[in-house]
């Protein structure tokens, strides 16, 4: 919020701090403050300016920056500190902080004549929206430009002058943070007999229909489908959740947020009526919200306003009125029926010390809050000394001890506050077992040549479309098309990344480890909803420019064998594919997909990608890619580890190569020569599968490594010998395969 | 020929050897199977006794150095030989080595562990907890009421199709959290205190997105819950903190500021680290860079997790790991980070 330096002075006695001193000062106690620069005026302003302050608009001294040079302040008001969206309101806080005496400007005007009366009537039909309503009439003005003085603050804190009534409320509102309005008087229906036969839906409470014909404003809820023009020409369509400013016809304003155009103020204007009410915070966020119509005034009334304000501020501008434009003020209606009071809080001494951290004294403490307009009283019981603090109706933000806390450590200065260890009992750091496995495995992959991704948790509309993904979360209010569904599978982006990368690498390995969501999951629990909605993988995606056939889908196994193996994880398998209701159907080429198990248990899929996917996503190479569920990977994953001492005596070594039907798994194979081999078979190796020419049509060739050791003896080439001429002759006679020697 | 003669002739002849060839050829005239030291031997059964003796002796002495004497000229001509195939021999030491695939992690992670380390050491927790998050847990329980502007401090992205319970405590109209303090609750009503943990995690922000924002970032949360945590505490552990992950002393300021969660509040800055201090494009010329948003918990807080704020007190406090990943890199663009782009990624 923008605020003039030279306007800033006209509240404090004392000389302010420089423009740039006094945006420090502020920055450390009170708001940050942003931009600060000088801002020249016209010289006409300047003059008149220098002018007014003779005359004294707030009859008090003001001293201008030479030459009419003022600065722009930028500060940053926190959303819980309405008083402060006012010159005075930061005035009050500088005052605090500079220890310099603040004083409030001056509101005296000429008393009314008393022989106007009842010339205004205020129906407030829902009183919780509306705590506070305080009107005033003024009679005769004289509409015209505001003085420059005033125009000049006015562009300064952003605002367009209009005209002298319009902009002294506006003024009032830059000075002591109440919105102000003004109607034309003679705008505003009256009731009268013979003309008005009034539509009982729109007057529901007649009531109020005095025969003298005074002028009525009703505060009340919008109907469905009324319209109002506001003052800058704009239809808006209102409901019920809107609280208007209306007569008994027409609608004259939204209420705190904008005046209509139906008793605006114009050139031809002598009568006004000037509002300063105060209106349920809520309601005006949400109309603001709905109308998408953010003003000066709803700014403010969102923040919530001291309902005490209200007659403070009508004065002033009254006041100013009376001044710049004439005319004669009337008796002030005012509907205020449950007045706010101040609060009292009771302050132990002894916590301020405590939740601060350091020692204040008592006398400094009640130093602070007074400069801030508290009162305080001392007590002293049973040996715990505390204050009742008495708090001033505009703090709306100070409700509990904290809060005070937080005014005395701001004044006080947090710089003064000295950095201290805490004093706690030693106690062995807990660990996130998670934490551990997820960096381990992360550094396992990484060793494995992977590199780590990071990738947005959205995926497109197109997206969704190619893998026909079911059961996706749908944001509400998505910033992009391409950022409008949550991700149930990290696959789809890293094939993205895979597809950009291929243009600068000739191979590239990634994986990510984050969250997937799907509404498929278990519903949130009935109370906490935690975490029912996502799940966390693991992805990885290995892509090699002109590679053919099946080597990668063998890689990536490795990958996943080399990576359980190293989280301790035993008692893996691979089975076929099988088909289900998931997304995994569109994505994966059936025939080349595994699913991986631990212990029996499914905790993921490794394969190829769809020829289809390829294919639409403009690959020229198969892909092979794994997604493992984290949480189950953690579980089976375990820290110790199990050895078997390496043997003393040599290995011999034998191969075999074995025609099977093509069908045949290794895994079958394997099984096959263990349970004949015996236990001086170490470890069998698959060395090569080859299918093709020499090779009969339907099958396959696979070349095996055997290994025989004994952790007792040396073996004999003829005992080994014997062993395999066995396993031949069984698998040959028993299997019907066929060994080629 | 005689051993006299033998000893006479041979290291002439190994002498005069000029290659290994030459070198065999004197081995086999003298050591070969028909060599003259053979011929001695085979005729050594036609001598007596004491004869037969002495000569083996000798001979045996004379085989012995004849071996010695060609293995010596031996190492001396093939060091030769190598002398001069070395020369002919070269690798470009300019030249690339072989590339072996080698994986990055990403930077992110990298600062994570780090700031999980310092922490760590300090006795913190890590804790975790859920993306999509109640507007419960996100905003009600963190004194951050509905329709109320201080909601606009964080724009929130929710999800389609959930629903409100009305005047049930726990709403399940659910989004995507703003902020990873969502989690201290939620640790809160699990564990008692004293405590200490922190909460790093992805969150979400409808805003438009620049260099400097995105719609998704990490943030890493922290709580200590204790009798006496004061904010004085608050200063040493953050000071500690700093100085260890940018490893140089820090100059370090707290102002006041706003959050429903915190009473007192206040934001951190640290003195630049491109001009230390002296006021830069990257400080907007203030010398100062806001790295954390802190303060006291706030009475209600504890309340809602449970807890009787009169037996607790303790500081909570949030930072940005991005921006402490772009200050520490000098990264000027976050979405650097979600963009999954090797040739930058494989630089950390």
């Amino acid at each position: 919020m923008k605020f003039s330096y030279s306007w800033l002075q006209e509240y404090i006695r004392e000389k302010l701090p420089k423009p740039k001193k006094l945006a420090e000062l502020l920055t450390m106690h009170s708001f940050e403050v942003g931009e600060v620069h000088p801002v020249k005026s016209s010289k006409a302003g300047a003059k008149q300016f220098n002018g007014v302050e003779k005359m004294g608009p707030a009859r008090i001294a003001t001293r201008s920056v030479a030459g009419g040079k003022d600065w722009l302040l930028d500060i940053d008001i926190l959303p819980n500190r309405s008083d402060c969206f006012s010159h005075t309101g930061i005035c009050r806080d500088i005052a605090a902080i500079t220890n310099s005496r603040f004083q409030i400007p001056d509101s005296r005007f000429q008393i009314p004549d008393s022989r106007f009366q009842n010339s205004l009537k205020i129906e407030i039909k829902d009183k919780e929206l509306c705590p506070r309503y305080t009107a005033r009439v003024i009679t005769n003005v004289k509409i015209a430009s505001s003085p420059k003085w005033i125009q000049e603050r006015l562009k300064i804190c952003g605002l367009k002058p209009i005209n002298n009534i319009v902009d002294i409320l506006n003024y009032v509102m830059l000075e002591m943070g109440q919105p102000l309005h003004a109607f034309d008087l003679n705008k505003i229906e009256s009731v009268s007999f013979k003309s008005q036969t009034p539509n009982p839906k729109q007057i529901p409470n007649s009531k109020f229909q005095i025969p003298n014909k005074p002028k009525t404003i009703i505060i009340r809820r919008a109907r469905l489908g009324e319209k109002i023009i506001t003052l800058d020409g704009e239809k808006h369509n209102l409901d019920e959740d809107i609280l208007v400013i209306a007569d008994l016809k027409n609608l004259l304003a939204i209420a705190g947020i904008k005046g209509g155009k139906k008793a605006e103020i114009d050139k031809k204007t002598k009568n006004i009526v000037i509002e300063s009410a105060n209106f349920d915070p809520v309601s005006i966020y949400k109309a603001s919200r709905k109308l998408n119509l953010r003003t000066d005034a709803s700014l403010r009334f969102e923040h919530k306003l001291d309902p005490n304000l209200t007659e403070l501020a009508i004065n002033r501008a009254v006041s100013l009125i009376q001044e710049l434009a004439g005319g004669e003020a009337r008796e002030i209606v005012d509907f205020y029926p449950k007045k706010v009071l101040p609060k009292k809080i009771k302050l132990d001494l002894n916590y301020i010390e405590k939740l601060l951290g350091v020692k204040i004294s008592r006398k400094e403490i009640i130093k602070i809050l007074k400069s801030l307009d508290f009162k305080t009283i001392q007590y002293l019981k049973s040996n715990i000394q505390y204050l009742i603090v008495e708090v001033p109706t505009f703090r709306l933000d100070i409700s509990i001890p904290e809060d005070l806390i937080e005014e005395i450590g701001r004044i006080y200065g947090y710089e003064n506050i000295l950095a201290c260890s805490p004093l706690v009992y030693l106690s062995p750091p807990k660990v996130n077992e998670k934490v551990i496995y997820r960096n381990k495995i992360k550094d396992i992959l990484v060793d494995l040549g992977f590199s780590e991704i990071y990738n947005y948790s959205f995926l497109s509309q197109k997206d969704v479309e190619i893998y026909r993904l079911k059961e996706v979360l749908e944001l509400e209010n998505p910033i992009s098309e391409k950022q409008k569904y949550l991700r149930p599978s990290l696959i789809p982006n890293l094939l993205k990344n895979s597809k950009e990368n291929s243009k600068y690498f000739k191979e590239t390995k990634i994986f990510e480890i984050g969250k997937i969501y799907s509404s498929s999951f278990s519903p949130p629990h009935q109370n906490f909803g935690s975490g029912g909605k996502e799940k966390e993988k693991l992805a990885g995606v290995i892509f090699q420019k002109g590679i053919k056939g099946e080597r990668l889908f063998y890689e990536m196994k490795g990958i996943v064998d080399s990576l359980l193996n190293q989280l301790g994880i035993a008692n893996i398998q691979y089975d076929d594919y099988f088909k289900n209701e998931g997304w995994e159907n569109e994505i994966f080429h059936p025939q080349k997909t595994a699913q991986i198990r631990i212990d029996g248990d499914f905790i993921g899929w490794l394969g190829e990608i769809s020829p289809f996917i390829t294919k639409t996503l403009d690959f020229k190479e198969p892909i092979v890619v794994l997604e493992i569920d984290i949480e189950k990977l953690i579980k089976y994953a375990r820290e110790e580890k199990i050895y078997l001492p390496p043997s003393k005596y040599p290995a011999l070594i034998r191969d075999l190569a074995i025609l099977v039907p093509r069908g045949t798994k290794v895994a079958e194979v394997l099984n096959e020569i263990n349970s004949r081999g015996g236990p001086l078979i170490r470890d069998i190796d698959l060395f090569d599968t080859y299918e093709g020419e020499n090779i009969p049509e339907g099958m396959k060739n696979l070349a095996f490594h055997f290994v025989y050791q004994s952790d007792d003896r040396t073996l004999t080439d003829k005992e080994v010998d014997e062993i395999q001429k066995k396993i031949v002759w069984e698998l040959e006679n028993e299997l019907g395969w066929q060994i080629r020697k | 020929m005689s051993t006299q003669e033998i000893k006479k002739k041979y290291p002439k002849e190994i002498l005069q050897a000029k290659d290994l060839k030459g070198l065999d050829l004197v081995w086999k005239k003298y050591l070969g199977r028909k060599g003259e030291i053979n011929k001695i031997l085979k005729n050594l059964k036609k001598l007596s006794g004491k004869e037969r003796i002495n000569l083996g002796k000798e001979v045996n002495q004379l085989k012995k150095e004849i071996a010695e004497k060609i293995e010596k000229k031996k190492r001396i001509l093939e060091k030769k030989i190598f002398k001069v195939a070395v020369k002919k021999e070269q690798v470009d030491v300019t030249a690339p080595g072989k590339k072996f695939p080698q994986g990055y992690l990403h930077p992110l992670t990298q600062i994570i562990r780090e700031v999980e380390e310092i922490f760590q050491s300090l006795g913190f927790l890590v804790a975790e907890g859920p993306e999509i998050e109640t507007e419960y847990y996100n905003f009600d329980a963190l004194n951050v009421p509905e329709n109320h502007p201080a909601r606009d401090l964080w724009d929130t992205f929710w999800l389609r199709g959930s629903q409100k319970i009305p005047n049930s405590k726990f709403k399940t109209r659910l989004l995507l959290r703003t902020h990873t303090t969502s989690v201290d609750i939620r640790y809160m009503e699990k564990n008692n205190p004293p405590l200490r943990i922190i909460v790093p995690g992805r969150i979400f922000r409808h805003e438009a997105t620049d260099a400097s924002h995105d719609i998704q970032f990490y943030q890493l949360d922290g709580l200590m819950v204790d009798k006496d945590i004061s904010v004085a505490n608050f200063k040493a552990i953050i000071e500690i903190f700093f100085q260890k992950f940018f490893k140089r002393p820090i100059k370090m300021r707290l102002r006041p500021s706003f959050f429903p969660f915190t009473e007192p509040s206040f934001e951190v800055d640290i003195d630049c680290l491109v001009c230390q201090g002296k006021g830069c494009s990257i400080c907007s010329g203030t010398g100062w860079i806001e790295v954390i948003g802190a303060g006291m918990v706030h009475p209600a807080i504890f309340r809602a997790a449970g807890l009787n704020p009169k037996n607790w007190q303790g500081f909570a406090f949030g930072m940005g790991i991005d921006r402490l990943a772009m200050m520490k890199y000098k990264i000027n663009d976050i979405r650097l980070f979600y963009g999954g782009d090797l040739r930058f990624l494989n630089q950390f």
